[in-house]
């Protein structure tokens, strides 16, 4: 029979031609076999239940236990095992490890992890499968709700088309890509940024010292500062310690290859960074040069070019860092003062100064819990807690540590450029003893001139330095932590310690198996202490909660492991001893290292406060010892000096240095030699690895993986492939040893955040709004302390997981929580606290949470700058780049304006500037307005830039302040020298002569008995550009004349008197000129919160007309001309003008009064068109509302301002939001009761009309 | 992967996705206003709800043709409206449903957000044409329809010169069918996405009958 012949049978035979046929008949005899199977099974093995009686399994791939083994498991245990997965019979499919393809098709499914089954059956009943899903627990990624609600989408989501189809069913929920494409941009936009980080850190020294990641990537801590790079991201957010976190994310980005420039710049700057430090090491360089056999100096090499450009810009440097690095590391000893720290510190933005009363607080406060339990639990809702949480939190010191660590370095690096020269006393030392050793043979050991680095790690760091006063707890097996009980405490009602155990161990169990042999791990839910509380039945009693921070060698033995609960180390290891914490012993310990390590060398990078790396390379060359010779005198030294001994890895680079140390612990060093390094990577696990964490291990054992030498089999494509471009090349290269990431001293950060998941317990919307403004408050306080203003805002927020006990087992814990974070891209850089709350609390309506079931919040501002941005505008944002060329362009005239309006504000409010807008009309102490909204593409945010004024001052050569001749004692002007007198001489003249011709008026409100101390801040601003006498614009700050009290002015002496009518009586003659300005500043003043001002304000308006006189528009409108003949006016007309029937794509740029929407229209072709800053409808809407409902009668500017929008809007071809809005007018002002609104609503319609008119040819249809 | 506007694809995508729209929208319209009776119309689902789809051949065809015709210009960017004209027996122009297309102000886009953001504009403005009779005067009996392009620039002696199908040539508008007295103009819906700007409004005129 032929083949084909064959072929054509089988295709045509019923039963066996179509898939179904043979497929079905194959599915049910396989089903046949293993229910007569079962029974033997159950025979054989003897212990059998029934457990799974409603489960059908289907194996994915490599499990563990395998498939075969499940297979038996589910016979035992009366469940079903397909061989072939159904969708309609299979219930659960069980995999380790899905391809994102197949993850996509398996949609929907429930997913689990073959523990679920072993740990069913070890429990003896099924268990809650929702733990153990695949995907939330693999995807890192913080939105594992967004799975459980749209069916893993977020898995899914880099297929687009498929996730908006299931986005758009699962109601109102965002789609998780956002996140991903913001990780995207963020990637995109780094090397801008990178290039601004280096840039400040060398205008302002003490920048650095906030370095990359401080170790509170953690959750219930304090700072949260992510590494930019989606490599590092699941590491932080998993389970991990975050000091031994930390260490290996920040130099991720310097791992790589310099492939692109941006990459290499930091390095290059950190090179040059270095190299005054050591007037010595020019010639080590030379050697260095030279000696291309060795992989550390090809990277030297490589930098060299760079390095000679960076040159001149680091000649600045010894000068702001004296200045600025005053504050030192040294612990602040305030006690409460916490607030006040944080405002005077400019570069330290986290300490507290509370670390020595912390460890009494904190009882207290625990204290406070167990007594008071649900009054304790709204505290997330007060507005101190904040503040107190983070003075409180004894992870967020830990973490601040590291950044205050590395700003000592910096300090002594700094100090010692200044002094030119240091004495290394540890060094001096140690070339002592090499002179008393080998007198005579001083040839330096050939392999001191390769680049070595020392890393330094303290063994079990807290154990050890709380051993030190504890002799008799030596050779015990000792923990650190909080609790110093039996490890049992009383079970509060609505917990369910069980699962949340269940599910942490869990956890742990995978945690532990990448965990290393770092002595400072903790997992991430917050520390506090539960203590039996009396009078409890102790029956009821579960294991305590409290985590163990570090545990000795001893302990470890036990199976004891850091980061554990007490509770259950405890019923490991009966005779586990517990030691306190004692911050400030940790503090002086540390602090005692890194003295010693700088008497040495200064090329410190510090990683934690007890791990540090060193750079010796120059050390070993110029004193011709050997690494493992230092590496005993500092291990030494440490010992000698802290009492606590110190391991010390040695390599030719931080990875195998890092290594290293692994195989020095415990106190012990290694030296990991270049000759050894492939034999010793070999047999690395690749976990070892930095940025290999549980997710990418798990990974990599998927793809046979387990060792680095079984990594160094991948090809780098593959590799690359698999991780991706950037990830893939770091791993190629570490898992043979290569590194090249230079030891830093200064590092860049990449976000500031503040985040608080510890007894968040909010009933009320208004609760979590007023937290989400405290927080941001917080945020705010962290970015101006590091001088920073950021871009992107993203709210993290931990909502209760589904299923999940209300109450946690850890008391005020976060308990299981599915991680959301959502984030907004502003316009411009902010530091503003206030904004920051505004999108906030916008960002976390839109999530429509329950914000009963929240256990955490968090913000977080990334795409950092510095604020003090370089004036050239070089690098800088985009916004800012378009103000400085509208600078340019409009040279004197506006920037003496702005500059002037910002002045009036910053002094009478330095609090607060920012809520001000362009023309600076809010009063004083009015609240900032909560409706401002940072829009992308409009020309106001940027305007609003609270640090103009010093800008725009310094961008002028020379600006004078001078009081008002009255307000000048003679004396005093006599006594100045000649030319300054004349200066100020003519400054006034120049007043007199010259009233002005940007009148700038400032209208406070309130101020209505206080005349006399506004109208003492009359300020002159001459810049010296000489040749443009004719743009000297004089501004003068006065209140309404309405505003000026008569008694007041009736008792200023005459001078001021006559001062001021005259500058009355010039304000008013420049009245036709300020329209410009006082129409755009009017919707502002529509937006201030307290409609009651408003109202007053207008009142007053009405009240003096004759100082203020009617325009022609609103001459006309109260005339009751018909609008429609006056419609060409100034604004109205320019589109007809510019624009022919039947445009070709000219897009008609119509200048109203203004010109800075013009220009900018110039670099940004389609701004979009805005009310008062507003431009999303809901906004519009409000405000409009406001609007015709607060005020009786509108002011033409206002419907000036109106019309421009409308027009605007047909501008940009948005028809429909143009229909909306005068739809919504129509009926709110025809509604109105005034009939002047039915006019006014005419008069917008009419000029909308004669608009659309030219621009369609046709004219709105209003029903 | 980002695609720019220099990509060579970049405008055959744009084209694509509209022309499919277009299609839709045309075939909504005709069954919305009510040009042909229903019973040539057949639900379908498109954009995830349901639309309706003439099964009359030679009306496919000539949407179809018409499109085909129109997509280059949409690649090369050159076309600034598509105009669906609904005339009265006399020709004279009731209803016209606009479709007018612009350059969305971003320069570049990414894959990722292409199709799921677009997808839900472009439903969006299919629902609205579903019940844009609620707005709309009824048409007068005995309607006909045909499809008017604003080209920019000198696009229209490219299509002259250059017949994309053969025997469908494209013929400058009469005046009569382009003038419509007293045109009332209603908004429907506008649309920004990454790739694509576009709004969509009728013009009505005042008094159809």
């Amino acid at each position: 029979m032929s083949r084909d012949g064959w072929r054509k049978k089988a295709s045509e035979d019923d039963g066996w031609g179509g898939m179904g046929g043979y497929m079905a008949a194959k599915v049910s005899k396989l089903q046949e076999q293993f229910q007569k199977d079962a029974p033997i099974e159950r025979q054989k093995d003897g212990k059998y239940s029934c457990i799974f009686s409603d489960v059908a399994i289907y194996v994915n791939g490599y499990t563990d236990p395998c498939a075969d083994e499940l297979r038996r498991l589910m016979m035992l245990h009366g469940g079903q095992f397909h061989l072939y997965y159904s969708r309609s019979k299979t219930t659960h499919i069980i995999a380790t490890n899905l391809p994102n393809s197949k993850i996509q098709v398996l949609r929907g499914e429930k997913v689990v992890r073959p523990e679920w089954i072993t740990d069913s059956i070890k429990a003896g009943r099924q268990l809650s499968y929702i733990q153990y899903q695949l995907y939330t627990k693999q995807k890192g990624l913080n939105f594992t709700s967004m799975c459980k609600r749209g069916g893993q989408d977020s898995v899914s989501s880099r297929d687009p088309a498929k996730t908006s189809l299931s986005l758009i069913q699962s109601d109102g929920v965002q789609p998780s890509k956002d996140i991903l494409k913001s990780t995207h941009i963020n990637h995109a936009t780094n090397s801008t940024e990178q290039i601004n980080h280096q840039l400040d850190i060398k205008l302002n020294g003490s920048y650095s010292i906030i370095s990359d990641e401080d170790a509170g990537s953690h959750r219930m801590n304090g700072i949260h500062n992510e590494d930019d790079d989606n490599f590092c991201a699941p590491l932080s957010r998993g389970s991990r310690g975050p000091l031994l976190t930390n260490g290996y994310v920040h130099p991720v980005n310097g791992a790589l290859k310099p492939q692109d420039l941006m990459e290499h710049l930091p390095q290059v700057v950190d090179a040059e960074s270095h190299r005054p430090n050591n007037p010595q090491s020019g010639h080590n360089e030379k050697e260095q040069l030279s000696n291309l056999s060795c992989a550390g100096s090809k990277a030297d090499l490589h930098q060299r070019p760079s390095v000679s450009a960076a040159a001149p810009v680091e000649q600045h440097v010894p000068y702001n860092m004296q200045n600025e690095l005053q504050p030192k590391p040294t612990c602040n000893p305030g006690t409460s003062a916490e607030t006040s720290n944080l405002q005077n510190q400019t570069s330290k933005i986290l300490l507290n100064g509370s670390y020595h009363t912390t460890s009494n607080s904190a009882h207290a406060d625990s204290a406070v819990g167990m007594q008071s339990g649900s009054k304790q639990a709204a505290h997330g809702a007060e507005a101190g807690i904040i503040s107190e949480f983070f003075s409180h939190s004894r992870l967020h010191h830990i973490s601040t540590w590291r950044n205050e660590f590395s700003e000592y370095v910096n300090t002594l690096q700094t100090r010692r450029r200044a002094a030119g020269g240091a004495v290394f006393s540890g060094k001096e030392k140690l070339r002592k003893l090499k002179a008393n050793c080998h007198s005579g043979s001083s040839m330096p050991a050939p392999q001191a001139r390769q680049s070595c680095i020392l890393h330094v790690d303290m063994d079990c760091f807290f154990v050890s330095v709380g051993l030190r006063h504890r002799p008799d707890l030596k050779g015990k097996p000792v923990a650190v932590t909080s609790n110093r009980g039996p490890g049992r405490v009383a079970q509060r009602p609505g917990a369910d310690p069980h699962l949340e155990f269940q599910y942490y161990q869990n956890k742990q169990k995978q945690y532990r198996k990448e965990k290393t042999d770092g002595d400072f791990e903790m997992t991430p839910s917050p520390q506090t202490e539960e203590t039996p509380s009396n009078g409890v039945n102790l029956d009821q009693t579960a294991l305590s909660m409290a985590e163990i921070a570090s545990c000795s060698y001893e302990a470890r033995q036990a199976g004891v492991r850091n980061g554990m609960f007490f509770g259950r180390a405890k019923q490991l290891c009966p005779d586990l001893e517990s030691v306190p914490y004692d911050f400030q012993a940790y503090k002086e310990v540390a602090l005692t290292m890194y003295e010693t390590l700088a008497s040495f060398t200064h090329n410190i990078e510090a990683l934690s406060c007890d791990e540090v790396l060193v750079d010796a390379t120059a050390l070993l060359a110029e004193l011709g010892v050997t690494p493992d010779e230092l590496a005993g005198v500092i291990r030494a030294d440490i010992k000698e000096k802290t009492g606590c001994s110190a391991s010390v890895g040695m390599g030719s680079n931080i990875l195998l240095a890092r290594m290293a140390t692994r195989k020095a612990k415990p106190n012990g060093q290694y030296f990991l030699r270049s000759e050894e390094v492939d034999d010793f990577i070999r047999d690395q696990p690749v976990s070892s690895l930095p940025g290999v964490g549980r997710s990418m291990s798990s990974k990599l054992a998927s793809l046979g993986v387990s060792t680095c030498g079984d990594l160094q089999q991948l090809s780098i494509s593959r590799l690359q492939k698999e991780f991706g471009p950037r990830t893939g090349q770091t791993l190629f290269r570490f898992c043979r040893g290569l590194d090249d990431r230079p030891v830093r001293s200064e590092k860049e950060r990449k976000s500031v955040s503040a985040e608080m998941n510890y007894n968040i317990r909010f009933t009320q919307v208004e609760e979590a709004e007023s937290f989400l403004t405290n927080l941001s408050m917080e945020v705010q306080k962290r970015l101006e302390g590091a001088g920073l203003r950021g871009r992107r805002v993203t709210l993290k927020v931990m909502m209760r997981k589904a299923g999940a006990p209300v109450e946690p087992a850890k008391y005020g814990g976060h308990g299981i929580c599915d991680n959301l974070a959502r984030s907004v891209l502003l316009a411009h850089p902010t530091d503003s606290g206030q904004l920051i709350a505004t999108e906030a609390i916008k960002i976390f309506h839109a999530l429509k949470l329950d914000v009963k079931d929240m256990r955490g919040v968090g913000l977080q501002v990334q795409q950092l700058e510095g604020s003090h941005a370089d004036p050239s505008g070089h690098g800088s944002s985009r916004g800012r780049s378009i103000r400085d060329m509208l600078l340019a362009r409009q040279p004197v005239h506006r920037q003496n304006k702005e500059s002037l309006a910002q002045d009036g504000l910053t002094n009478t409010s330095p609090s607060r500037p920012f809520s001000s807008n362009q023309e600076g009309v809010l009063p004083p102490q009015s609240p900032p307005s909560t409706l401002l909204d940072p829009i992308p593409g409009t020309s106001k945010g940027e305007l609003l830039n609270p640090r103009t004024p010093n800008h725009v001052r310094t961008s002028l050569n020379l600006s004078i302040e001078v009081p008002s001749p009255s307000q000048v004692d003679l004396s005093v002007l006599e006594a100045l020298p000649a030319e300054l007198r004349k200066q100020v001489e003519q400054s006034w003249s120049h007043r007199e002569e010259r009233p002005s011709t940007s009148f700038h008026l400032s209208t406070p409100p309130r101020i209505t008995s206080t005349p006399a101390p506004m109208l003492g801040t009359l300020i002159l601003q001459i810049p010296n550009q000489s040749g443009q006498p004719s743009t000297t614009g004089i501004v003068l700050e006065l209140p309404d004349f309405s505003q000026v009290d008569p008694d007041v002015f009736a008792a200023l002496p005459k001078e001021l008197q006559e001062e001021l009518c005259s500058a009355y009586r010039n304000k008013k003659n420049a009245q036709a000129q300020s329209a410009a300005v006082e129409q755009k500043k009017l919707f502002p003043q529509l937006k201030q919160p307290a409609v009651g001002k408003t109202k007053r304000r207008y009142k007053r308006k009405n009240a003096s007309p004759a100082k203020n006189g009617p325009s022609p528009l609103k001459k006309l409108l109260q005339t009751g001309n018909s609008p429609a003949k006056s419609s060409p006016s100034k604004m109205v007309s320019l589109p007809i003008n510019n624009q022919g029937l039947k445009t070709e794509n000219v897009r008609c740029t119509s200048s109203p009064s203004t010109d800075a929407p013009k220009i900018l229209s110039k670099f940004n072709p389609r701004p979009v068109p805005t009310l008062a800053g507003a431009f999303d409808f809901s906004d519009i809407r409000t405000l409009l509302h406001e609007w015709v409902t607060t005020i009786s009668e509108p002011m033409e500017e206002d419907i000036l301002q109106v019309v421009k929008y409308c027009t605007d809007l047909v501008e940009d071809k948005d028809l429909e939001k143009l229909y909306l809005v005068i739809k919504y007018m129509k009926r709110l002002m025809q509604q109105s009761s005034e009939s002047v609104w039915s006019m006014a609503f005419d008069f917008i319609l009419d000029n909308v009309q004669v608009v659309v008119q030219q621009t369609y040819g046709s004219t709105l249809k209003i029903t | 992967a980002t695609l720019t506007r220099q990509d060579l694809n970049f405008g055959q995508v744009v084209a694509d996705i509209l022309c499919e729209f277009l299609e839709v929208a045309i075939h909504m319209i005709l069954y919305v206003r009510e040009v042909y009776p229903s019973g040539i119309f057949q639900k379908r689902k498109k954009y995830n709800v349901p639309v309706q789809m003439s099964c009359h051949p030679e009306l496919n065809r000539y949407i179809q043709d018409t499109l085909h015709c129109v997509k280059p210009l949409i690649e090369k960017n050159e076309a600034e409206k598509v105009v669906v004209v609904i005339m009265d027996k006399e020709h004279h122009p009731v209803e016209r449903f606009v479709f007018e297309i612009s350059q969305p102000p971003l320069l570049c886009i990414s894959s990722d957000t292409l199709l799921s953001h677009v997808e839900q504009l472009l439903r969006a403005v299919i629902l609205k044409i579903s019940v844009c009779d609620a707005v709309l005067d009824n048409n007068p009996p005995g309607c006909t329809f045909t499809v008017l392009v604003h080209t920019r620039e000198a696009a229209t002696r490219n299509m002259e010169k250059v017949q994309v199908i053969k025997d469908f040539p494209w013929i400058v508008a009469d005046e009569q069918e382009v003038h419509m007295e007293e045109p009332k103009l209603i908004p429907l819906k506008t649309m920004t996405s990454d790739i694509l700007k576009m709004q969509l409004y009728v013009e009505e005129k005042a008094k159809k009958t």
